[in-house]
């Protein structure tokens, strides 16, 4: 594989394009191409596809459309592009294991494949969704360590303030807290006696690479991983390449993101679905990730459970798992919040879907992700009991109970609500649930049974 | 003009709008100027009404971002010959105001921020896009510079959420908060916050925020007595 000075070189003298020339004379037409070109259509009544070719189709369009347009780098203005042959040999030395975690938490990451009935890795926690106070961070992540017993790795929560200040990223603010939330988040797992669990999302509170790299040096090592983002459609910047070349200089594990708009550049569901297949290859050539972090998402929804992208999802990570080793993971964002009977139909079809293709999960994201508070263990729990429980479903039954479930939930999307916050839901001082919370689950998990889910 | 063959250009020009083209906009914004039709007619039933289709379209699903650009650039391609010719017949043209957007320092996404861009522009406002991570001081200098009716700033993030705040407490302390509409928008943007740093609109969609400029900005040209300086204050 190229080196990853090699990538630096390209981003600094790559093609100059305007950067909307990029979007609209590069990508949009060649999208279109590949999509016609390979046969791509979109399956309303298959939520989760079972077309091996389809999924090997998928691959090949995401190849030539990132072969022929590339990594664009907002800062130089310059186009990344790779040749064939440098691509098929990245595919070829892409890693496909990772060993992570310490003591009694290590485990080794391997790549899973679609009707695999090997447990996928359950990377557990807030999905980065933002908490209000130092306390409450604490709180959760203790919670974290005792509630999920099924977590093989944490994705821990964004800190909104600290000493009566609001964290505001690209200040020195957003440094004293990333440095902050690590020493929180490290002390909160040891008192939650799993000191050597992973916290794999380091470091969600930092939105710029100085706090990012500060931050990691206040308790984090190499049994961590770290996530470097794609911007949404086929960005990098020098903050993440900055953050890439850290990582890579420490021995740490990277996670490379890639979250696909509907509605956005890539179009419909056709579209989502081959640019996040050449998604996984920019995460191995350009940031020489470890395992990609994918979650195509719906626009005007603002989840990851609407029909259209649980099919994008199901069968580019199909198409991933069939034509790659890499691990390749995928967050769940729900539209509903804790406390709804909603959340737990929406997060059962996303993970179930996400299980099948070959996936394995990253959870859970409630209330979108985008309210401050709305997530508590519960969630992030069931969403693990259901992932080993779909392991060795096969995509033929996955689709007979995903389509159940959407029936259930998907007229109710534009109108989710956002539920309950942690200290409305949860006992804080008791670290349980409140027995409202137990009750609507319990009810829900019979329901969700009678609808074909299995739970661990 | 015979009056089918003016229905027949704004059916090409509606056509080319919501086709993205603009080789049959400039024809048919050529053919209308050089036989006389009606200019004003051919903007609002032909290139505006096409604006209309395609965004109607986009909220139900059935176009996406692309199109929309596409639209709006066809759009433009063709008001850049009629606007003139407008102007020079002593016309003018009805315009839902000025917008500026852009997203808020430390944050770069941008999507979500293009789509409300090009929907401020399907509902007639002349829109300037200052991209990604824009510092306080571009939106208040621009704003000026441009003569904004309306300020609309993106954020993704909640710890990019207090740039929005920044940005109207500025405009407040330099004493023109009152010559704006605010609106903010993102994923972590709701009511409340909205309300809490004084800005003037939020909604949950791109399609409801622009159709909620449209309305502020009319309800605010409407109104001739400045804001209190209260509505400062009320911010904190």
């Amino acid at each position: 594989m190229i080196s990853f000075l090699e990538v630096i070189d390209r981003a600094m003298t790559g093609r100059y394009c305007k950067e909307q020339d990029f979007a609209m004379k590069a990508l949009v037409p060649k999208l279109a191409e590949v999509v016609d070109k390979y046969g791509i259509g979109y399956e309303r009544d298959t939520p989760v596809p079972s077309d091996d070719d389809l999924a090997d189709r998928v691959f090949e369009a995401g190849f030539e459309l990132y072969r022929d347009v590339g990594l664009y780098c907002p800062d130089s203005q310059r186009v990344m592009r790779f040749t064939e042959q440098e691509l098929l040999q990245a595919l070829k030395d892409a890693p496909s294991q990772t060993i992570l975690g310490e003591g009694k938490e290590e485990r080794t990451l391997r790549p899973r494949r679609p009707d695999s009935d090997m447990p996928p890795w359950c990377w557990l926690g807030a999905l980065g969704a933002t908490v209000s106070t130092e306390e409450l961070y604490s709180s959760i992540m203790e919670a974290y360590a005792t509630c999920l017993p099924l977590a093989d790795s944490i994705t821990a929560p964004s800190l909104a303030s600290f000493s009566g200040r609001a964290v505001r990223t690209g200040t020195p603010l957003e440094v004293i807290a990333a440095m902050r939330v690590t020493g929180l988040g490290k002390d909160a797992l040891r008192r939650g006696n799993r000191p050597g669990l992973p916290i794999m999302n380091s470091i969600a509170t930092a939105g710029s690479d100085v706090a990012k790299i500060a931050g990691s040096s206040y308790g984090l090592t190499t049994r961590d991983t770290w996530v470097v983002g794609h911007i949404a459609e086929f960005k990098v910047g020098y903050q993440r390449l900055n953050e890439i070349a850290w990582v890579i200089g420490t021995g740490g594990g990277l996670i490379a993101e890639c979250a696909p708009i509907l509605g956005g550049y890539c179009g419909g569901p056709e579209g989502v679905a081959v640019a996040n297949a050449a998604y996984l290859i920019s995460g191995i050539i350009a940031m020489h990730a470890d395992a990609l972090l994918t979650f195509p998402i719906h626009f005007n929804l603002g989840c990851t459970t609407a029909r259209e992208t649980i099919w994008a999802k199901s069968v580019s990570v199909q198409a991933m798992t069939r034509n790659s080793h890499l691990p390749v993971f995928v967050d769940h964002y729900a539209a509903h919040g804790p406390m709804t009977e909603m959340f737990f139909y929406e997060n059962a079809a996303d993970v179930i879907s996400s299980v099948v293709s070959g996936g394995h999960i990253t959870a859970t994201g409630s209330a979108k992700g985008t309210h401050v508070d709305h997530f508590t263990p519960m969630e992030p729990r069931f969403s693990g009991e259901v992932a080993h429980g779909s392991a060795g479903m096969t995509r033929e039954e996955a689709n007979q109970v995903v389509g159940r479930l959407l029936a259930r939930y998907e007229n109710a999307l534009a109108q989710a609500s956002a539920g309950q916050t942690y200290e409305e839901c949860w006992d804080i001082r008791r670290k349980q649930p409140n027995p409202e919370y137990v009750a609507l689950y319990e009810a829900v998990s019979k329901d969700l049974v009678d609808l074909g889910v299995r739970l661990a | 003009m015979r009056e089918t063959v003016m229905e027949e250009l704004q059916a090409d020009l509606r056509r080319a709008v919501t086709t993205g083209d603009q080789p049959l906009a400039i024809d048919a914004t050529g053919r209308v100027v050089a036989q006389g039709g009606d200019l004003l007619a051919a903007v609002e039933q032909g290139l505006s009404a096409g604006m209309a289709v395609v965004g109607e379209e986009f909220e139900r699903g059935e176009r996406f971002l692309p199109e929309l650009i596409s639209a709006a650039e066809t759009f433009s391609v063709a008001m850049a010959v009629l606007e003139p010719e407008i102007e020079k017949a002593g016309g003018s043209l009805k315009r839902s105001g000025v917008a500026l957007v852009g997203t808020v320092a430390g944050d770069v996404h941008s999507i979500g921020k293009d789509i409300f861009a090009m929907l401020l522009k399907v509902r007639g406002f002349e829109v300037h896009d200052l991209g990604v991570d824009v510092s306080m001081g571009d939106f208040v200098e621009k704003a000026d510079e441009l003569g904004a009716d309306m300020i609309g700033m993106s954020a993704l993030l909640t710890t990019t959420l207090p740039s929005q705040r920044e940005v109207i407490d500025t405009l407040c302390e330099l004493g023109v908060r009152e010559k704006y509409v605010v609106m903010v928008g993102g994923g972590p943007v709701f009511q409340p916050w909205a309300e809490q740093i004084g800005a003037d609109g939020y909604a949950d969609t791109a399609e409801e925020g622009a159709e909620l400029a449209v309305r502020l900005v009319a309800e605010k040209r409407a109104i001739t007595s400045p804001r209190v300086a209260s509505d400062c204050e009320s911010g904190e």
